[in-house]
């Protein structure tokens, strides 16, 4: 198991740039999103209102907002939510759309027809609804972010692994395999969902940040993630109402963010452009 | 002066690791008004070399020569050289009408307006032998046949005016009735138009039928060139003399029919008697145009019985409902006798009928070794047997019954093993191979995992369709050989399914024509082949060029008309090939003929009926009538 | 053809039926009462539930309110008695769509011409330039992206006006911001449709029955690489349609998004529910021109519906 990943990483991420960068970068913003809110020596929500509204220095390196919290503490704890609200989600959004894409796909006919009609309707609703019904009902926080996050999230990827499987479904060793006599259930298994692992692959890299794209429009938005919890959304929305007088609240997390998006997007290009390539020589130059 | 004259022309792929050398030093030359040929095997360098002289390689090829001239000039593309490629379906835009394609190619050459472009591609398209052009025009490239596609590619050829067209593989794709026409054609244009033409092909036939002057290359390099007569007739390379043989190809010998009986003996079932399989007035419609109607064959234990045709003629069809992938509209299916249920085909079936499909690359999980892939096929096989053999020990008393179950485990483990690396070997791989993923491996290499594949759960019937079509003459000729001496051995049934009249023949103990969706004539192979009844039949075996230059010059297709789509549903009446028939009766466009017997032979033609040669006595000996 | 629009109307219908139950009775479970704020009483609650038919059972304000989306009737904003909902989006529509509409040719028109330079140009510069720019553009949050331009253009440097839309030039920031990603989305699009395209034999043919490259990209290659673009502009106009929610309330732009976000709130359920059913129609429109164009553009789709 342990000689495949390093196969796939030498295979996938250590032979591009791109993708290394990114790696690297995303193993320092997760080490600082752990490391500051546990051995910095700033608390996240204390406030001080001796220190309010100060700019970067020795003591402060991101400064401090108008409650007096220092905000490199803030940036960081908030980095850290936005990732684990976006990975949490993604692998959960990624199971329910594997399973039924594959499903909907293998099942064909009426089956498939009715669960691509429902996926259809939920993904028609905005997210925002979803997710302001659910912290209405259960409270604002990470747990209904998640949930809200959820209720849609999982559609792109039901309807990727959905088409995989159709073109899948009708090719020369799916037949062979029928002729076989295996039943359905293990060729759908053990036989197609394996060809599609580099789809699934490259798409859940994409709906990681995706998501924390979401979460933190939505925290913007002042529908997401509150107090005392922390997203970089919820970091940019509170550092808005003075975005004129001291912009650097804003700038740090919003760079931040950026610069994670920016990893994430950068190691999801190299995979999806790796693999296009290698399927590409894999499956026939004919 | 030589219209093309090539010297030391060499051509370097810069790559990832270093350079590789294609075409190694090659020089030739083409007169003008001849027809010259560069024969070789897929891979040898030939359209490398062919899309060099064209000046159409991409940038990471390095070209070295000392001379490429079109009548002593460079050669531009679209002027004094024109090219056509292989498959037709792919070098005309999809999205574009036919017209557009050609009226181009005209204004790009000389300036006239889009009047005189379009008067003048019509005329083009005439010349290419295309009834009704206008209509054409305005047509998109799928919506035309494989054949007339070509001819349009022709046309577009010919609108440069070049003093030489080069044409890389251009029947290659096509069946060999049409193939014959668009060789034909291509001979009358050279000499109307006195354009030179260097025709690359892998197919030593083709090539004898059509060239003057042979090049024959292998690895990059022109291993022997001369005039075609010296080339086939004394060829003095190895190389040379191998690709003849495999062209011409040996019989098969040495595994008669009596291992058969002897292996078979005692039980009753003897060779060719008893049938396994029975399908009767089957009936599967696509669209309108494809499928099989009203189709009865019957499989007999181990034989191997061909189905031939060209593509469009139902073989697939047939096929695939055999195995169960499809589901046919009516008729009825027997597996011994018994009558099949049509929705649980695949479930009854299961594992007796096994198939080799056409496409190595697609045929394989790309995620399974080769041990994987059979240990799945293995483990299918064993809980189906022990599925019914519980069902027999559900009345013995429990105790016993847990005892009669196998003691599994490792000795079983071993078994798998040990029966997995006997197919490999049997199917000419080694053990060791059997821990690589498909990807490893060649297109004949894959082949013959897919025949392992399928012959490991021992099944009663074996499937090939177009096994071999995919793949390159000499591997072709190893793995023909491989199927028969393994059906010989094993004495399982075979459905041989190929486009290739003449591989077929050497293969298959009797042979099913199909065209149009229906069998047109049954028999043994020898008789069929020997003494056509059918006059499709004829036409097949004729068209299909020998690689002998004075022999192939002959190939006849002149009772052949242009087969445009017309008529050609499934669902007209009339015998399907009546728009093409050269002895077709007024009847035959108006209902379809009933297949006549006649001593283990059936053909389906009114040249047969009571109708056209009277009432005759039982005894009459029927003979051919075409 | 025509059997099939009128196939895709019909479930597009449907749809919009579907939408406007789901959505209906999803915003009925929202808990707390439109009219209950501070400082007012229990029984004026009810009172004015009650003149807003709200004491009724659901499913006969259901009926009733489908009725009168029938009838074209979206009611009345709970917040602001005096409005109807359809002024409220005729209002807000026209000054979503103008910068949707500019956001959408600019990116189509950027994206399409950055695409093509980038697959064809034989220069590496240019190449890793547009791609690595692509990426910049798509990885950063629409949102981002106009906060770092208002703090920069606006706030800093000052040439640009922050909020409002006044005149064109009020337009440059939001409608930059809008089409970033889109941009860089049918960059990357084309780009690599493209790429793919001009591997094809039917380019090398084109190139060897003598046709200029500059003509086989235009007329040929980049006909065949418009549909998976197409595919994609679809959705993505819709959605510039339909508003941005982020962008209209940074900019304070009196759109539809910011409409929706203040009327979920403010728990205005009827302004909720037209502005959901105004959007589901708008997408399900411009979907199904898609569709239409696509097989449309299609000639093998064309010949099979005819």
């Amino acid at each position: 198991m342990l000689r495949r990943i390093r196969q796939h990483w030498k295979n996938y991420i250590g032979t591009s740039r791109m993708a290394l960068i990114g790696c690297i970068i995303l193993g320092i913003w997760i080490v600082l999103a752990v490391a500051v809110p546990l051995l910095g020596p700033w608390s996240f929500s204390e406030q001080n209102a001796a220190i309010r509204n100060q700019t970067s220095s020795l003591m402060h390196w991101f400064g401090t907002d108008r409650f007096g919290r220092d905000l490199f503490a803030r940036v960081w704890y908030g980095a850290g939510i936005s990732l684990a609200v976006g990975i949490i989600s993604t692998v959960i959004n990624g199971i329910i759309g594997v399973f039924y894409g594959a499903v909907s796909g293998y099942a064909g006919k009426y089956t498939d027809m009715a669960l691509m009609r429902i996926a259809d309707i939920i993904s028609a609703i905005p997210s925002m609804l979803y997710v302001i019904l659910i912290t209405l009902v259960m409270g604002a926080g990470i747990g209904s972010m998640i949930l809200g996050l959820c209720v849609a999230g999982w559609i792109g990827m039901a309807r990727i692994v959905r088409g995989e499987i159709v073109r899948l479904k009708e090719t020369e060793y799916a037949y062979a395999a029928r002729m076989e006599g295996i039943k359905p259930l293990r060729i759908l298994l053990f036989h197609l969902l394996p060809n599609t692992a580099g789809t699934i692959v490259v798409n859940m890299i994409f709906l990681v940040p995706q998501a924390i794209f979401t979460e933190a429009f939505l925290s913007f938005l002042g529908v997401g993630i509150a107090a005392p919890a922390a997203s970089l959304g919820t970091i940019i929305q509170e550092a808005r109402s003075q975005m004129m007088l001291y912009p650097y609240q804003m700038i740090y997390p919003l760079l931040v963010l950026c610069i994670m998006l920016l990893a994430l997007n950068m190691v999801g290009n190299a995979v999806e452009q790796r693999l296009g390539s290698h399927s590409g020589k894999g499956t026939g130059d004919k | 002066m030589s219209v093309l004259d090539v010297r030391n022309l060499s051509v370097q792929y810069l790559t990832e690791n270093g350079a590789s050398e294609i075409v190694k030093d090659i020089s030739f030359k083409v007169e003008k008004g001849e027809i010259a040929g560069l024969v070789g095997e897929s891979g040898s360098g030939k359209s490398t070399a062919m899309l060099a002289v064209m000046g159409l390689l991409g940038d990471r090829a390095v070209i070295r020569s000392a001379q490429i001239t079109v009548s002593g000039e460079r050669p531009v593309p679209g002027k004094n050289a024109a090219m056509i490629f292989q498959d037709s379906l792919s070098c005309l835009n999809p999205s574009v009408k036919i017209g557009r394609q050609i009226t181009e190619t005209v204004r790009a050459r000389r300036k006239c307006s889009r009047k005189e472009a379009e008067a003048r591609a019509e005329e083009l398209l005439d010349m290419a032998g295309i009834r009704n052009p206008a209509l054409r025009m305005r047509q998109y490239p799928f919506e035309l046949s494989g054949g007339m596609r070509q001819r349009v590619v022709l046309a577009i050829a010919l609108a440069c005016e070049p003093e030489l067209i080069i044409a890389d593989e251009p029947t290659t794709a096509l069946d060999a009735l049409v193939q014959a026409q668009i060789l034909l054609l291509f001979k009358r244009i050279v000499r109307e138009t006195e354009t030179s033409m260097l025709l690359v092909s892998h197919d030593m036939g083709v090539t004898a039928a059509m060239c003057s002057r042979v090049y024959v290359m292998h690895e990059g390099q022109i291993v022997e060139s001369g005039a075609a007569e010296d080339v086939f007739y004394s060829p003095s390379e190895e190389y040379t003399k191998r690709l003849l043989n495999d062209a011409r190809g040996g019989s098969l010998s040495g595994y008669g029919h009596d291992s058969i009986e002897n292996t078979a003996g005692g039980t009753g079932d003897i060779y060719g008697k008893t049938p396994v399989f029975r399908m009767e007035h089957v009936t599967k419609i696509f669209d309108e145009s494809e499928g099989i109607r009203d189709l009865s064959l019957e499989i007999r234990k181990g034989e191997i019985l061909a189905l031939v045709g060209e593509s469009g003629s139902g073989k697939t069809t047939a096929a695939r409902i055999l195995t169960g992938i499809l589901k046919e509209d009516g008729g009825t299916l027997y597996y011994r006798g018994n009558e099949l249920n049509r929705d649980r085909r695949m479930d009854a079936f299961a594992g007796r009928v096994q198939m080799v499909f056409q496409d190595p690359y697609a045929s394989l999980n790309p995620c399974l070794t080769v041990r994987e892939a059979l240990e799945e096929a293995l483990e299918a096989a064993a809980c189906r047997k022990s599925r019914t053999a519980r069902r027999r020990q559900e009345s013995l008393p429990a105790r016993r019954r847990m005892e009669s179950l196998p003691a599994h485990g490792d000795r079983e483990k071993e078994q798998m093993t040990e029966k997995i690396d006997r197919m490999l070997r049997l199917t000419g791989l080694s053990p060791e191979d059997a821990d690589r993923y498909p990807r490893d491996f060649s297109g004949g290499q894959r082949q013959r995992i897919g025949i392992a594949r399928a012959l490991i759960v021992e099944p009663e019937i074996l499937v090939c369709d177009e096994a071999l079509s995919s793949l390159d003459a000499t591997t072709r000729e190893q793995i023909l050989e491989l199927i028969f001496r393994i059906q010989r051995k094993i004495g399982f049934a075979c459905l041989f399914i190929s486009h290739d009249i003449h591989m077929v023949r050497r293969i298959s103990d009797r042979i099913g024509v199909m065209y149009g969706g229906q069998i047109v004539e049954t028999g043994e192979t020898k008789k069929i082949c020997s003494d056509p009844w059918h006059p499709y039949t004829k036409q097949l075996i004729e068209a299909v060029p020998e690689p002998d230059p004075l022999r192939a010059v002959k190939i006849k297709a002149a009772p052949l008309k242009d087969s445009t789509g017309e008529g050609k549903g499934i669902e007209r009446s009339g015998c399907p090939f009546a728009g093409r028939c050269g002895y077709a009766l007024e009847c035959c466009g108006e209902e379809n003929p009933e297949s006549y017997s006649f001593d283990g032979r059936g053909v389906s033609c009114f040249l047969y009926s009571d109708r056209h040669s009277g009432r005759r006595s039982s005894d009459y000996k029927m003979t051919s009538q075409i | 053809m025509l059997r099939y629009t009128w196939k895709r109307i019909l479930t597009g219908v449907f749809s919009l039926f579907v939408l406007v139950t789901v959505t209906f009775f999803l915003v009925r479970i929202i808990p707390g009462s439109p009219f209950q704020r501070g400082g007012v009483s229990e029984q004026v609650v009810e009172t004015i539930e009650q003149e807003y038919g709200l004491n009724e059972p659901v499913m006969t304000q259901y009926l009733s309110y489908l009725g009168n989306v029938v009838r074209g009737d979206l009611g009345i904003s709970y917040q602001d008695p005096a409005t109807q909902v359809s002024d409220i989006i005729a209002r807000a529509w026209p000054i979503t769509a103008s910068i949707g509409i500019t956001a959408l040719v600019v990116s189509v028109i950027l994206g399409t011409g950055l695409g093509i330079l980038r697959s064809v140009s034989k220069r590496r510069w240019i190449r890793e330039v547009i791609s690595g720019g692509g990426m910049l553009a798509a990885g950063i949050p629409s949102f981002a992206a106009a906060i770092l331009l208002l703090l920069v253009f606006s706030v800093k440097l000052k040439w640009l006006p922050a909020s409002g839309l006044l005149s064109p030039v009020h337009y440059i920031l939001p409608v930059t911001a809008l089409a970033l990603y889109p941009a860089a989305m049918i960059a990357r699009l084309v780009g690599n449709t493209l790429d793919g395209e001009l591997q094809k034999d039917y380019v090398l043919f084109a190139r060897a029955k003598g046709l200029r490259t500059g003509r086989i990209i235009l007329t040929h290659a980049l006909k065949n690489a418009y549909l998976p673009v197409l595919n994609y502009i679809g959705p993505a106009s819709a959605s510039l349609l339909t508003g941005s929610f982020v962008i209209e309330s940074i900019f304070t732009i009196p759109g539809l998004g910011r409409e929706f976000v203040s009327s979920i709130t403010n728990r205005d359920y009827t302004l909720i529910l037209g502005l959901t059913i105004f959007m589901g129609a708008v997408v399900i429109i411009v979907n199904l021109i898609t569709d239409l164009l696509c097989a449309w553009l299609d000639p093998q789709t064309r010949r099979a519906y005819r």
